[in-house]
């Protein structure tokens, strides 16, 4: 049987608000098939945004053990960690955070700025993943200048321009309209059935969740068996 | 290396993009690099005019207790006796007549040499314009620097009356070394009549000796022979006399180096400023960029990079136009009859650019050290 893209085991994560310690995750198990689509869901503070961080190696697990495509995420250090999130994580944010100034493809090639490709190369593989959000003829417009579902797209090319196994996505559709949401789902779906990416998706949105191949709730920082 | 040239285009696509912002900062740097060079230019015109080297081999013999030229009234047959001194190559007599003797940036300074002499007085002029032969020719006839002509306006031919003498221009002369681009030169007796000092007095006699280690001891010399003779005299190297005659100019370009320092932090301030602004306006900007895998020493080094850019920038245009206007203007300060040609050179425009370029770099320090220290996570939600 083959190992799954992600294994959680136990991991907990508390920080101090003030005086008070907060520990939004709390033993936490988890694993995630390779090419699974997973939907977390939850009220606001249960804790599905602090997983998704956890996942994406831009926050450390304050316990337990959280290993994603082999690797023990949890013992690396800030740098090796920074160096693993640019090859294995794609980001993909509510509010997309495109960098205003920049065109779409300007975005998408952000990634790849610091990889040792050639510009020949890195422009090839940009071009590709803003065909396949559907935006090879939006390449050279600026965030301001696309619709909210463009720029999502925008961001979801720019988080798969690096080929990474891993895909979180923080609430992908939650400042779109129903149409864009629609399109944006079939496009993450699209990624992990036809690409093997896989993907972990935080929403609010039921019916956003039900694209995906499983549904997890989050309550107080733990899984609930039968929400 | 590939990853380094990406980020400072990234970082230069910031600046341009910014348009507004960058050109606010570029002018503020300018403005600042501006008085950094004119000040830089001052001091270093300053230096080569009063720093002796080895190979210096020039007295100038002047009357003892005297300053301005109209007051060092010396005997011209003294030139006879110093020529016997062991180790004097040549002397030559020359007055000096200026219109201002007091500290100015105006001045007007006829130097009068034995026409015979002035090759030997000054070797590396040139004569652009005009004749030599014309002013060999004519009693009354000028040699002028190009700056002085070009000032004033005046060509071959032209007329010229200041300080009481009036001469004709025989021809215009180019010399590296810019106070001669600021005199003119007319014939050693027409200067004697025009100026009243009259026949056979002049101001100082230029001594040239064998080398350098002789300067020392045959300025003694000459002072030991004059010492009870009817006009006493004080003899020191070309350059400390220029030093001690003109203390007053000295003094006062010593004072401008403050305003130089003062350009400096000026600078230094407003681009710290600036990025400060930059960096805190890109929190949530750098916090994605962490996220899709840059390091913190690439978002430092792109903080870095735009100080720097901004720095550089701000010194070329600066540099650049303190360089070009003073060319330009050509300023000339004068006292006590010694003049100073203030002239950037190119060592003034590149330690101008380069401090820039360090300034913005440095300036960009803290901003840098506080974007690539922050909080991912926290700044994300921010």
């Amino acid at each position: 049987m083959n190992a799954p893209m992600i294994q959680c085991r136990g991991i907990s994560k508390s920080y101090h608000k003030g005086a008070t310690v907060v520990n939004p995750l709390e033993a936490l198990d988890l694993d995630v098939a390779k090419g699974e689509f997973l939907a977390l869901m939850g009220p606001s503070g249960s804790g599905k945004t602090t997983l998704l961080n956890l996942l994406s190696g831009i926050d450390s697990p304050t316990s337990g053990s959280l290993i994603i495509a082999g690797t023990e995420i949890s013992k690396l250090s800030r740098r090796d960690l920074t160096k693993w999130r640019a090859n294995h994580v794609g980001y993909i944010f509510q509010l997309y955070h495109l960098v205003p100034i920049l065109t779409a493809f300007e975005n998408v090639e952000l990634p790849l700025l610091l990889s040792s490709m050639s510009k020949k190369e890195r422009h090839s593989r940009v071009e590709t993943a803003l065909s396949l959000v559907g935006l090879a003829d939006r390449m050279h417009h600026t965030p301001a200048e696309l619709s909210g579902g463009q720029e999502q797209r925008v961001a979801i090319a720019r988080a798969v321009v690096a080929d990474p196994p891993l895909l979180v996505a923080d609430e992908p559709t939650g400042d779109l309209d129903r149409e864009s949401a629609t399109r944006i789902l079939d496009l993450i779906r699209q990624l992990a059935r036809d690409h093997g990416k896989t993907i972990v998706m935080v929403t609010h949105d039921a019916k956003a969740a039900a694209a995906a191949d499983r549904i997890l709730h989050l309550e107080k920082g733990q899984l609930l068996l039968n929400p | 290396m590939n990853a380094i040239i990406n980020l400072l285009n990234l970082a230069w696509i910031q600046l341009i993009r910014h348009r507004v912002r960058s050109l606010l900062t570029i002018f503020g740097v300018a403005s600042g690099m501006f008085l950094f060079t004119a000040v830089e230019t001052l001091q270093r015109s300053l230096a080569k005019a009063t720093e002796a080297s080895a190979a210096d081999t020039t007295l100038v013999v002047y009357r003892e207790n005297r300053f301005c030229p109209s007051a060092s009234r010396l005997p011209e047959h003294y030139a006879d006796e110093i020529r016997r001194i062991k180790g004097v190559r040549e002397v030559i007599p020359v007055q000096i007549v200026v219109n201002n003797c007091g500290a100015s940036l105006d001045v007007i300074t006829f130097r009068g040499v034995p026409d015979a002499l002035l090759r030997k007085f000054a070797p590396e002029i040139e004569i652009i314009e005009g004749s030599e032969e014309d002013w060999q020719r004519r009693d009354d006839g000028a040699l002028l620097g190009e700056v002085f002509a070009q000032r004033r306006g005046l060509k071959p031919g032209d007329r010229f009356d200041a300080a009481g003498v009036t001469i004709t221009v025989s021809g215009i002369l180019r010399s590296p070394f810019a106070q001669d681009n600021n005199v003119a030169y007319v014939k050693l007796p027409f200067l004697q009549q025009a100026s009243r000092a009259g026949l056979g007095v002049v101001t100082q006699f230029n001594v040239r000796v064998n080398e350098s280690k002789q300067l020392e001891p045959v300025a003694s010399t000459i002072d030991e022979l004059f010492r009870s003779g009817q006009e006493p005299t004080d003899t020191r190297p070309e350059k400390a006399f220029f030093a001690e005659t003109a203390s007053e100019l000295v003094e006062l370009i010593g004072f401008t180096r403050w305003l130089g320092v003062g350009a400096v932090f000026a600078v230094g301030g407003l681009v710290a400023n600036a990025l400060l602004l930059v960096v805190r306006g890109r929190v949530k900007e750098n916090a994605v960029l962490r996220t899709l895998g840059f390091p913190g020493r690439a978002i430092g080094l792109l903080v870095l990079s735009e100080g720097g850019m901004l720095g550089l920038a701000g010194g070329m245009v600066g540099v650049g136009l303190a360089a070009w206007f003073l060319r330009w203007q050509s300023f000339t300060m004068g006292n006590e009859g010694q003049t100073l040609a203030i002239q950037p050179d190119a060592t003034v425009v590149a330690v101008g650019v380069l401090a820039a370029l360090l300034l913005g770099v440095f300036a960009s320090l803290w901003p840098a050290i506080q974007a690539m220290t922050q909080p991912i996570v926290q700044n994300l939600r921010s």
